[in-house]
């Protein structure tokens, strides 16, 4: 009887079971992470190229980011070089998704009238996507766990209609969920293994790489090899094919950006670059849409 | 006499376009209510919450009688057309019309009865446009309408004399129903009039009037405080900022591991404050304590809000605590070659170049500032480390002050560490201002270089467009010099400082900057003396004469003759100057063969003595004085010739028939005037 009344800790593995489960229920499209390095759930293509156009979508998914420069081998409890975002996207925004939100996070345990849930203005800006929107950090108890935004504009294009984005900071959340003070003690399910037992290595080995052995000779020329590529797809009008390209690219810099090797003025430079791939992918994404 | 009530219900907005949406909406309603000359009650309020935005106005009139007016109609001879079209557009016919001559010719004309229309009737009409009106520092667009609003708009209540008011708004029709839960934006609820829907928000907890919130805020937080023995900062960003971020705000008092006081406070206080808007608490000697203010917008029955922002403090200060303890030891000497890859600005070289400007320049003024060269040059080289420290990274705004702490650490002097801690300030107009020679030094320097930087690259600013902030910079330069009383020759400086970039091989236009700048600076400085509330014809003397030479004498000088322009010593020199200087105007032809000084022999009573000895024994006084000029002294010495000048106006005619003699005396009141110069030009104060 007691183990009944004593709540289980949710896991990670079934934050992310209740989430997509919930978004499900809304109509949501639940897609598998994209299969290819990117920085947040916003690249995945199902948000960035489906955002723009008039086409209704809605969709739900896990996306592993990649964010080089914070890699701390495995070292600090708050910060990682890979982790999980659960991403929805729907448009048109749709008038009740304040309360959608508010009652997926009653999904994983997180009741809103007992706790002090607040919508703080945070506006959103991608500058290698090109993309802006307006809207909020949502914190729980002062712990920002998930970005909420109203696009505005995407790949340099007005978005019309308006897409909303919600992006839910996996491991945050459940450090929140578990009351956990280290990412690393996570419950990843309820054989016991834990977030440490799944990452630990792979933060130490892939900060060891991005920071110190990441060959940026190579990387240099990589890039300038997969801009051409992508500038050639946009020619041949597949957008797709183009825009993987282009993501490579994108996280290609972001290696050399954690090794170093770009100076500031490079650095707002190589970001331009990328945003010039990504509007011109984004033209012809929406003519071919029509 | 009723009531006007109207609140849009939307998404959370931030507090700042609240406040602004607040005023403008305040604006336009009473523009309106003016333009229609419609009574009301001028002390009405606009309230806001995150999700409401409400407009409160009573003792309007129910109706509003339009005098009769002539309303003017087409010319005659246009065709025919016209006049239908007049006779349509104003309900009327055709007997009513009657013909009328004016300036332009004649015109038909319609005689409108004078009549009565009804209030609700008007804001029908208009409450759209004026909502339409409100101009949003940064608005949003969603789903699929063309409505542009802060965040989502979702519901609009209009209420005039109990009765909804119908209009649309966009998409939105407005009623007389809003949402009772903010949140999940259920159970809509009816209301009438303002004062049952303040009520019946006040029972749940929710406070609509802002000022309310910040009272009720603020009184518990000195309750604690005062039982706690406690104090916080006055800081009254930060506090309106919370009170626009709650409906229904509970204060809860949290702290943290006593460890992390270890930690410089200044790290602790914007993790707090800006990061987390928590309210830090010091205790009575200022020292900060590990308690602070958490403002929830829900009452904490579980504890889960106290416990989850303990948590988020002791996560954030971990990581600043990992920072501090791994960047305080990085040597800061051996890291200054490490500035050679970080850029200053795209043509100004990198950080590494910027400082060997700053140590050549500091170290210039360390002679004037009769301070220790080599200290000096220590600070200008350590200064710019901290840019490259984790701490920094983290937390941007504490640049200079991070740096200051890792100085004092490594043990180095005193003054050096103040100076680089200090090196940013002044910030502009309201900004702390550094005191300590070596932090005005190096704070000088520092903003030498950028300024005569950035008009070497041509990135001035134009009147609309200052993007590097280059006019912070100039005024927090003058103040540097004025508030600190320092004499010191801006102008060599600037010369001085483009020959240091020129060493660096920079081919900046010397001659272009320098006339660039030191108008830049006047301006500046003009700026500064109005804020100052010294008058305008006050300001454009002292700057006239003497420049951007002696900055801190032409502000002394403008303060102390603004203080005493009403008073006898100020009124009567001016008296002297003007009397004398209106003649030499109105004989100008002379002014070009002057000779710059009157000839005894020629003077022909004693009057004429007497003002020349008077103008020579202040002339002997304007010699004697060296550095230490008291400037009411001077104004006193200047008044004190007001007999003199009197009887010399009131006994001797000038126009001569001699013209010898006539030529001389102008001489004489010429050399009063160049005397006073000695002060300022008074040409251009208005008696």
């Amino acid at each position: 009887m007691v183990s009944k009344i004593k709540k289980k800790t949710l896991s990670f593995q079934d934050t992310i079971f209740n989430l997509q489960k919930y978004w499900s229920k809304k109509g949501c499209v639940i897609l598998q992470p994209y299969d290819l390095e990117v920085g947040a759930g916003t690249f995945h293509p199902a948000t960035t190229l489906r955002s723009l156009g008039s086409k209704p979508w809605k969709t739900a998914y896990v996306q592993p980011s990649r964010r080089p420069t914070d890699g701390r081998y495995g070292d600090n409890p708050n910060r990682l070089q890979h982790y999980y975002q659960f991403q929805v996207l729907i448009k048109p925004s749709p008038k009740e998704i304040k309360k959608m939100y508010l009652n997926s996070l009653s999904s994983i345990g997180i009741n809103h009238e007992e706790h002090d849930i607040r919508f703080v203005e945070d506006d959103w800006e991608s500058p290698t996507l090109g993309a802006a929107g307006l809207g909020w950090e949502v914190w729980c108890d002062g712990m920002e766990v998930t970005q909420f935004t109203y696009f505005q504009q995407m790949a340099g294009v007005e978005c019309k209609p308006v897409s909303v984005e919600i992006t839910y900071g996996l491991e945050r959340l459940c450090m929140f969920i578990q009351n956990k003070k280290s990412v690393f003690d996570l419950i990843w399910n309820d054989e016991g293994i834990t977030y440490k037992d799944v990452f630990q290595q792979s933060e130490k080995e892939f900060s060891a790489y991005n920071f110190e052995y990441a060959n940026t000779d190579n990387l240099f020329k990589i890039f300038e090899m997969l801009e051409e590529e992508t500038k050639l797809l946009v020619e041949k009008k597949i957008s797709l094919p183009a825009y993987d390209q282009c993501l490579k690219c994108s996280h290609v810099f972001n290696i050399l950006d954690a090794r170093g090797v770009i100076s500031v003025a490079q650095r707002a430079e190589y970001i331009a670059r990328i945003r010039e791939l990504t509007k011109s992918i984004g033209k012809v994404w929406i003519e071919s849409q029509s | 006499m009723s009531e006007l009530f109207v609140e849009l219900f939307s998404e959370e907005i931030p507090a700042r376009l609240q406040i602004n949406a607040r005023n403008e909406l305040k604006k336009n309603i009473k523009n309106f209510f003016i333009d229609n000359q419609i009574k009301f009650n001028e002390n009405f309020n606009v309230y806001s919450t995150p999700n409401r935005l409400v407009l409160h106005v009573d003792k309007i009139p129910n109706e509003i009688r339009l005098s009769s007016e002539e309303i003017k109609g087409p010319n005659v001879n246009a065709p025919e057309k016209a006049l239908e079209g007049f006779i349509k557009s104003n309900n009327t016919k055709l007997e009513k019309i009657f013909k009328k001559n004016t300036e332009k010719g004649e015109f038909y004309f319609f005689n409108k009865e004078s009549r009565k229309i009804k209030v609700s009737d008007l804001l029908e009409k208009n409450l759209s446009e004026i909502l339409k009106k409100i101009s949003w520092n940064k608005s949003m667009k969603w789903a699929n309408y063309d409505l542009y609003w802060g965040r989502p708009l979702k519901s609009i209540l209009a209420i005039f004399n109990k009765k909804t008011l119908n209009f649309d708004f966009n998409h939105i029709n407005s009623s007389n129903k809003t949402f009772i839960d903010k949140s999940l934006e259920e159970g809509m609820k009816i209301f009438n009039d303002f004062h049952s829907y303040l009520k019946f928000f006040k029972q749940k907890g929710i406070l609509i009037d802002q000022d309310l919130r910040k009272k009720i805020i603020q009184n518990k937080i000195n309750e604690i405080i005062n039982k706690k023995n406690l104090k916080i900062e006055q800081n009254d960003r930060l506090i309106d900022e919370i009170v626009n971020i709650v409906e229904k705000p509970a204060v809860i008092v949290c702290d943290f591991d006593k460890k992390f006081l270890n930690i410089p406070s200044e790290i602790l206080i914007t993790t707090m404050q800006s990061h987390q808007k928590y309210l830090p608490t010091f205790d009575k000697k200022n020292n900060l304590t590990n308690n602070f203010f958490v403002v929830s917008d829900i009452k904490d029955i579980k504890g889960f809000v106290k416990l989850g922002n303990e948590r988020v403090i002791e996560a954030r200060l971990s990581d600043a605590e990992f920072f501090w303890e791994k960047n305080k030891t990085q040597n800061l000497v051996k890291q200054v070659d490490k500035l050679k890859n970080i850029n200053y600005f795209k043509g100004l070289g990198s950080y590494f170049d910027k400082i060997q400007r700053m140590r050549k320049l500091s170290s210039l003024i360390s002679d004037d500032f009769l301070i220790s060269k080599d200290k000096i040059e220590i600070a200008s080289s350590i200064c710019k480390v901290d840019l490259m420290s984790d701490l920094v990274g983290e937390f941007p705004e504490l640049q200079g002050i991070v740096g200051g702490h890792f100085a004092s650490f490594q043990g180095f002097d005193k003054e050096v560490c103040l100076a680089v801690s200090e090196q940013y300030l002044p910030n502009g107009m309201e900004s702390k201002l550094p005191k300590k020679m070596y932090s005005v030094a190096l704070s000088l320097s520092d903003k030498l270089d950028s300024l005569v930087g950035f008009f070497g690259i041509n990135l001035k600013p134009t009147s609309s467009k200052d993007p590097y902030a280059i006019r912070r910079m100039a005024i927090s330069l003058v103040r540097l010099i004025l508030e600190n009383e320092i004499k010191i020759k801006l102008k060599d400086l600037i010369v001085y400082t483009c020959s240091v970039y020129r060493d660096q091989g920079y081919e900046f236009d010397i001659k272009k900057i320098q006339n660039e700048l030191s108008d830049f600076i006047i301006e500046r400085l003009k700026n500064y003396l109005k804020e100052k509330k010294i008058r305008q014809d006050i300001i454009e003397s002292s700057t006239f004469l003497l420049g951007l030479d002696d900055i801190l004498k032409a502000y002394k000088k403008s303060l102390c003759l603004n203080k005493n322009i009403k008073k006898e010593i100020g009124f009567e020199t001016i008296a002297a100057y003007k009397r004398s200087s209106n003649i030499l105007n109105t004989e100008e032809k002379m002014s070009t063969e002057t000779l710059g000084f009157a000839d005894p022999g020629l003077f022909k009573n004693d009057y004429e003595k007497k003002l020349y000895k008077k103008i020579n024994d202040i002339r002997k006084y304007f010699l004697s004085i060296g550095k230490d000029e008291n400037y009411e002294e001077s104004l006193k010495i200047l008044s004190s010739i007001k007999n003199e000048v009197n009887d010399f106006f009131d006994n001797v005619i000038v126009n001569d028939e001699d013209i010898i003699i006539k030529k001389n005396r102008l001489e004489l009141l010429n050399m009063l005037c160049k005397t006073f110069d000695n002060y300022f030009n008074f040409s251009k104060i208005e008696a």
